[in-house]
């Protein structure tokens, strides 16, 4: 009940308006993911409509409706142009915070938020990301303990690739516009778990992270290269991190 | 109040319905039967109009996008668009916020006025019922609520102007809004 209520009054506020941009962002992504999210956003802004009564009508200029059609008119011209942006505006919004050069536009495939069914625990100090392939595997889980700050990270479907490496990355907008890489994964996925010591557990608990597959040993550019697999670290109970899947 | 605005929800969503086949006749009406409100809901959070406007422009191009996902059975159609107009003014205003000037009125503005139908987009039993509701919460609450949905005021500017911590204008606004949900709920 609990968690209902956390999401129930995420939701109420994000309908306000009220929520710091970075939970904003957060919500407008998981929204379109998270059936019961969405429904419950969806209940508040028809709560919060009448307040809208309050506000009296305003007539536009004339032209702005012209301008709206010139838009449109630009639109239709360039079916393909229009359809492949919205796309990509699509697929912006899922990924969030990622901006990765190429893997918006080559592996739609391969990017979905992650969705969890963890339950909340009461000030959980353990967070677990999973990134999807597509909808049906966890490619890889990500757990992290913030008293720790230690991360531990497994395979669940992904396969080591010849010649290539897989390598983690964290976004947070503390950290700037790009993604900072975390490390490369050993050739047993494995990666070292004090690599994230230096941010603190307030910035993790805001972070996205993402693994692209990159030339082995890791991304020569620092930035990723190859595409990406990202997720949301999710809060879920004490020692998940040591039982088995 | 202008005749433009006398639309029934039911009118609206046969519009959205025939906008999202790209019908511009329909895209041309609804237009016209929504965007008086839907300009004064963006002006009143960015407080300029050629911003306002140009937010406009974006909600438009955003409807005729998204009319086809929109949902009669989860949303009434007013809803559906006022969420698209305030969010994206919102947003504007978040990334933003230096461009919107302040206005000493708001709060007098704010604290004298009680929601009432403008339009028949409006269903005035609902106005009724919620306005029932904020009067069940203490004055201050209810400045706070009205300020940040209706003028997209930010915890900080809350904060600021009630004198506290954003913590306890956060932890006021959850229980503002619990409140309102109980009250509401039938």
């Amino acid at each position: 009940m609990t968690d209902h209520n956390d999401l129930d009054t995420l939701a109420a506020e994000f309908v306000l308006g009220t929520l710091p941009p970075d939970e904003r962002d957060y919500v407008a992504a998981r929204r379109s993911q998270d059936a019961e999210l969405e429904a419950l956003i969806l209940a508040w802004e028809e709560h919060l409509l009448p307040l809208n009564g309050d506000v009296a009508p305003v007539e536009p200029d004339p032209s702005l409706f012209r301008r709206i059609e010139q838009r449109l008119d630009a639109m239709q011209l360039q079916p393909g142009a229009a359809a492949n942006k919205a796309t990509v505006t699509a697929l912006h919004q899922r990924v969030r915070r990622w901006q990765w050069s190429t893997a918006v536009a080559s592996a739609a495939a391969l990017v979905l938020v992650a969705v969890l069914a963890f339950q909340p625990a009461q000030e959980p100090q353990s967070f677990v990301a999973v990134f999807q392939h597509d909808d049906q595997q966890p490619a890889f889980m990500l757990t992290v303990d913030l008293d720790n700050r230690e991360l531990n990270i497994r395979p669940v479907t992904a396969e080591p690739v010849q010649g290539k490496s897989y390598q983690l990355w964290i976004k947070a907008d503390e950290l700037g516009p790009d993604p900072r890489s975390v490390g490369v994964l050993t050739a047993d996925m494995d990666i070292d778990e004090s690599a994230l010591r230096q941010y603190n557990p307030d910035l993790l608990k805001e972070a996205t992270f993402g693994i692209s597959v990159e030339p082995e040993g890791g991304s020569p550019t620092g930035k990723p290269t190859g595409p990406a697999i990202h997720g949301f670290l999710y809060p879920t109970k004490e020692g998940v991190s040591g039982q088995p899947l | 109040m202008d005749s433009e605005s006398h639309q029934s929800s039911e009118e609206i969503n046969e519009l959205i319905r025939e906008v999202a086949h790209h019908d511009r006749a329909a895209f041309a009406r609804l237009y016209k039967a929504t965007a008086p409100k839907l300009l004064g809901t963006v002006l009143r959070i960015l407080r300029e109009r050629s911003w306002a406007e140009d937010v406009i422009q974006d909600v438009y191009i955003k409807v005729w996008q998204k009319a086809d996902q929109f949902d009669e059975s989860k949303a009434s159609p007013i809803a559906w668009m006022v969420a698209i107009a305030r969010h994206s003014a919102i947003d504007e205003l978040r990334k933003h916020p230096a461009r919107r000037s302040a206005d000493t009125d708001e709060i007098d503005q704010i604290a004298s006025t009680q929601p009432e139908a403008h339009t028949a987009l409006e269903n005035s039993q609902a106005v009724t019922s919620l306005n029932r509701c904020i009067d069940t919460l203490e004055k201050d609450r209810q400045d706070m609520v009205r300020l940040a949905y209706l003028n997209g005021w930010s915890r900080e500017q809350l904060a600021a102007q009630y004198d506290q911590p954003i913590n306890t204008v956060k932890t006021w606004l959850h229980r503002a809004l619990k409140q309102l949900k109980r009250c509401l709920a039938p």
